[in-house]
């Protein structure tokens, strides 16, 4: 076989005979569109998964736990539902390994462009999860006027949290600290705020305020960690 | 004056189909020394070749013409030789992770004594190159034997320019192991 024509011939008579086509630029133009928004799709899905993850942590009140210190730290990390956790890092792997044709992406290295990504999902969770959308949805259910697994997803109680972090709204003030009603029943419960409770925000409760606790409960008491008052909940509670 | 790949391939996509041909006249040789240095002189080189120009062909409207038509050619090549080292090995994982890609790399600049290098190199590349393994001896071929410089060879492998760089150092001081004081 001769190199030099035998390549040519065989391409062209085949490319004459019409048993090989140009596929049209469409055809491309269409794929690379698709692909395109599939990968925006699922980027924007991850960064709902993420902003949900905060808005459920958020109404439980394990968000706030850090400011406890150390303690409140690691109630949070326990509150965190590690298997979605793990979930979305390895969706922000295939995201990345999707994206990885693109000569923007390539041409950062793998350790620099997941960072990227994964910086790039937590942020827009965040920030998604700063608008009124799940607020919106929740009141939706509330409503019923939500489909059925999406409905399931917003009907409170929002369980997201470790077994030292409590939510409630404070009825009554006492010489020990405070009595606060129980959102999920109607019971109340008592809070004791001793000289080793961390109050990051002061101490001035009053009744009617929402407050987060992190402490050790025993029956219908609370030994106080910390305990600090949750801002803007407000409105969230009138709308409840 | 002789015109570009690049305004070939547009009368190609404009319709002038004919013309084509030129392009498979002015790759195949290249893509030939390719393939049998990449694949080890196997004797399936030329059916993949022949179906690189067939894949270029049904593909050239997805030619951007305002980039290089080199990278894009030799990408497709690229993607044959390795399917075809994948069907021939008889072990194969479909994610090839690589942790030369993993960590972001300061690019080596050049040395006075780079041309005499590349040089003594080139040379002893044909004797040694088999020995090398894939990940190494492409960069190689393309680096030294097919003139391409960083840039282009990240476009064709799809990994940073960096990491070109640290593939064709650690090239060498392979080769440098295999052969010895032959070369440097």
């Amino acid at each position: 076989m001769n190199d030099d024509t035998s390549f040519k011939q065989s391409v062209m008579q085949r490319i004459a005979k019409g048993s090989i086509q140009m596929r049209p630029r469409w055809h491309f133009v269409l794929l690379s569109t698709l692909f395109a928004v599939g990968v925006l799709i699922f980027l924007l899905a991850l960064m709902y998964a993420v902003s949900l993850l905060v808005f459920f942590l958020h109404q439980s009140g394990a968000w706030f736990a850090p400011s406890f210190g150390a303690r409140g730290w690691f109630s949070f990390f326990r509150s965190l539902p590690w298997l979605l956790v793990l979930l979305l890092g390895v969706f922000v792997i295939v995201l990345e390994v999707l994206v990885r044709r693109y000569s923007f992406v390539y041409k950062k290295s793998l350790l620099t462009s997941v960072l990227v990504l994964f910086a790039a999902v937590l942020f827009g969770g965040f920030a998604v999860s700063q608008t009124p959308l799940h607020r919106q949805l929740t009141l939706f259910a509330r409503h019923g006027v939500l489909p059925p697994f999406i409905g399931d997803l917003y009907r409170p109680p929002f369980r997201l949290r470790s077994d030292d972090v409590f939510d409630g709204v404070i009825v009554a003030t006492t010489s020990h600290g405070v009595v606060m009603s129980d959102e999920e029943d109607d019971a109340t419960t008592s809070v004791i705020i001793g000289p080793h409770t961390r109050l990051p925000y002061g101490a001035n409760f009053t009744p009617g305020d929402r407050i987060i606790v992190v402490g050790d409960r025993d029956d219908d008491v609370i030994e106080a960690f910390g305990i600090r008052e949750v801002e803007n909940e407000e409105e969230y509670e009138s709308e409840r | 004056m002789q015109e570009t790949d690049e305004e070939i391939a547009l009368r190609v996509q404009k319709g002038e189909t004919e013309l084509f041909g030129e392009l498979v006249e002015r790759y195949q040789t290249k893509l030939l020394r390719y393939g049998r240095k990449f694949l080890s002189d196997s004797d399936d080189v030329k059916d993949i070749v022949q179906d690189i120009f067939i894949k270029s062909y049904q593909n050239i409207q997805s030619f951007d013409t305002s980039r290089r038509f080199s990278p894009w050619i030799y990408r497709i090549a690229h993607n044959e030789y390795v399917n075809a080292l994948k069907r021939r090995a008889a072990r194969h994982t479909v994610f090839d992770f690589d942790i030369d890609t993993l960590l972001p790399h300061l690019a080596a600049p050049d040395t006075a004594d780079s041309a005499t290098m590349e040089r003594d190199l080139r040379a002893t590349l044909e004797a040694h190159l088999d020995k090398l393994d894939a990940k190494y001896r492409e960069p190689l071929i393309l680096y030294y034997l097919e003139s391409m410089d960083y840039k282009e060879i990240s476009d064709i492998l799809q990994i940073p320019v960096s990491t070109v760089g640290v593939r064709l150092g650690r090239a060498r001081a392979r080769l440098k192991e295999i052969a010895g004081d032959t070369i440097i």
